[in-house]
């Protein structure tokens, strides 16, 4: 999948820059960040997520893209430029959220979660403290894309009729948005004095989405 | 089921907003999904808040939104009482007060009637009972009818004797129940005068996220209990869990993103999301009340 976001990547991906030896060996994480091209402060702690998410959560073909919202214009008193926003896109390894109803399909049909082809998923990289607005969570929704187009998708095993069966439903759900709407991925990190680098994930819905049965 | 009339009045008392008429009560529940919080007490035992009944508080969320579908119309209560009380003639006064006695005895009868009728049954039972108990003595004993009619007619009498005494007793009919009635309707009029009604209720900045869920079919309660503005049920909060744990903002507001960690943590705890939502500013317009935009939040589990 091709994400189409102005402008394009501005970092390259960061298991490319390989830490180099070091003789006081600070760690993997201080070394990515500092060998990591433009520091801003939340550039890098999108890279400190991006690693958690890497590292941690095993994701695969994360990628690190720029966000530039349109700038909240009743705001003229602020002399602050509109800070660029990131934002990560990346495959985890196991679904991450499964909308209640679809979960209910999945199980009339004998599908399972293995059965379904893992999607790209967003995530908002945001550190704690940081101060934010509906317009901001808005504005990061209205760009995020709609989804890829189920067709190409190629089916085969036993279950290939269950499952062409459920990515035709999916992408019907997509547009009556039965199964949620726009979802990402809110990861928030602890980086200020005393903090330990936590990493925390929230599921953040466009919309009212009724809320799993945990 | 009665239909009250349109638009059913909502009283204005003291900066909130009640409801008093028990049809109303059920009415804009059922039909506009409008639940209120009730609130009455025993007058001399208000400590015993387990269970209450009428008045229904309504949010004033809740009362706007009434009257802005047209279902009802906030009038001053303090200013319709006074005025009915000093338009009341003295005929009108004891024809109610004679109607109220006559309700009372009507309900005293009701009542004295259904406790001899139980009383009839307890007193049956006993008598089953005894026959029975009499029938399983029998057989042993070869000629005991003389015994056999002893007890017959002891029991006979004894239960003629309270079925008198009992007659005695639901004679009181001069003695009725006190009835108070929950409205002040029929003395005074149902319908109020212009002047007597008032403007739309103060609502706070939330109202817009309120009556977006309100109009997506969500019955939405007080939320202080879960820590929060209002709670969202799917359906009737009789039937149904909520499904969220509503706070609003403005579209411009500036708040930590802890709030929202902290709110989907809360969330996810009673197994419910946090949703957070206001009323969309878009460039052009000056903010369109339909326009409300919400987000739901819940823990990603990893």
């Amino acid at each position: 999948m091709t994400t189409t976001m102005p402008p394009p990547p501005a970092q390259s991906q960061p298991q490319s820059n390989a830490p180099t030896a070091h003789p006081l060996e600070p760690s993997a994480l201080t070394t990515l960040l500092s060998t990591t091209a433009p520091s801003t402060p939340l550039s890098a702690s999108t890279i400190q997520i991006l690693h958690n998410l890497q590292h941690q959560h095993l994701w695969t073909s994360l990628r690190v893209h720029d966000l530039h919202l349109p700038s909240p214009n009743p705001n003229p008193d602020s002399t602050t430029p509109n800070d660029p926003l990131y934002l990560i896109s990346g495959i985890p390894p196991h679904h991450v959220y499964t909308h209640p109803d679809e979960q209910l399909f999945m199980l009339e049909r004998g599908l399972r979660d293995e059965d379904v082809e893992l999607d790209r998923m967003f995530v908002l990289p945001t550190v704690e403290g940081q101060s934010w607005s509906l317009r901001k969570m808005a504005g990061v929704f209205d760009s995020l894309p709609g989804g890829d187009d189920e067709t190409s998708r190629e089916v085969e095993g036993e279950k290939a009729d269950k499952l062409r069966e459920y990515y035709e439903y999916r992408e019907k759900a997509r547009v009556t948005r039965e199964w949620g709407g726009k979802r990402m991925l809110l990861a928030m990190v602890d980086r200020q004095m005393g903090g330990d680098g936590t990493v925390v994930y929230y599921v953040v819905h466009d919309g009212a989405v009724k809320p799993r049965q945990n | 089921m009665d239909e009250p009339t349109l638009p059913i009045p909502i009283s204005y008392i003291a900066g909130s907003y009640f409801l008093f008429s028990i049809d109303a009560v059920t009415y804009v529940r059922r039909e506009h999904h409008i639940c209120g919080v009730l609130s009455g007490t025993l007058p001399q035992i208000p400590q015993q808040n387990v269970f209450l009944g009428l008045p229904l508080k309504l949010m004033p969320e809740e009362a706007r939104l009434l009257v802005e579908k047209g279902v009802a119309c906030i009038v001053d209560e303090v200013k319709v009482q006074k005025d009915g009380m000093r338009s009341l003639m003295e005929e009108d006064r004891k024809k109610y007060l004679r109607e109220l006695e006559s309700q009372g005895q009507h309900a005293m009868r009701l009542q004295t009637d259904r406790k001899e009728q139980q009383r009839e049954k307890a007193l049956k039972k006993i008598e089953e009972k005894k026959a029975k108990a009499r029938k399983a003595e029998q057989p042993p004993v070869a000629d005991g009818p003389s015994e056999g009619s002893v007890v017959d007619l002891f029991a006979n009498d004894q239960g003629s004797e309270t079925s008198r005494r009992s007659s005695t007793v639901a004679a009181p009919y001069g003695t009725a129940m006190g009835v108070t009635p929950a409205t002040s309707y029929p003395p005074l009029p149902y319908e109020s005068s212009a002047e007597q009604r008032l403007a739309l209720p103060e609502v706070p900045s939330s109202y817009p996220m309120f009556a977006h869920l309100h109009s997506e079919g969500y019955f939405l309660s007080p939320g202080l209990r879960f820590g929060c503005q209002y709670l969202a049920y799917p359906g009737d909060p009789l039937r149904f869990h909520s499904h969220f744990l509503g706070v609003s903002a403005e579209w411009d507001e500036e708040f930590d993103l802890m709030k929202i960690v902290a709110g989907g943590r809360l969330g996810t705890g009673v197994k419910k999301g946090f949703l957070i939502g206001g009323a969309e500013k878009t460039e052009g317009d000056a903010g369109d009340p339909s326009s409300v935009r919400t987000f739901s939040i819940e823990w990603g589990g990893m």
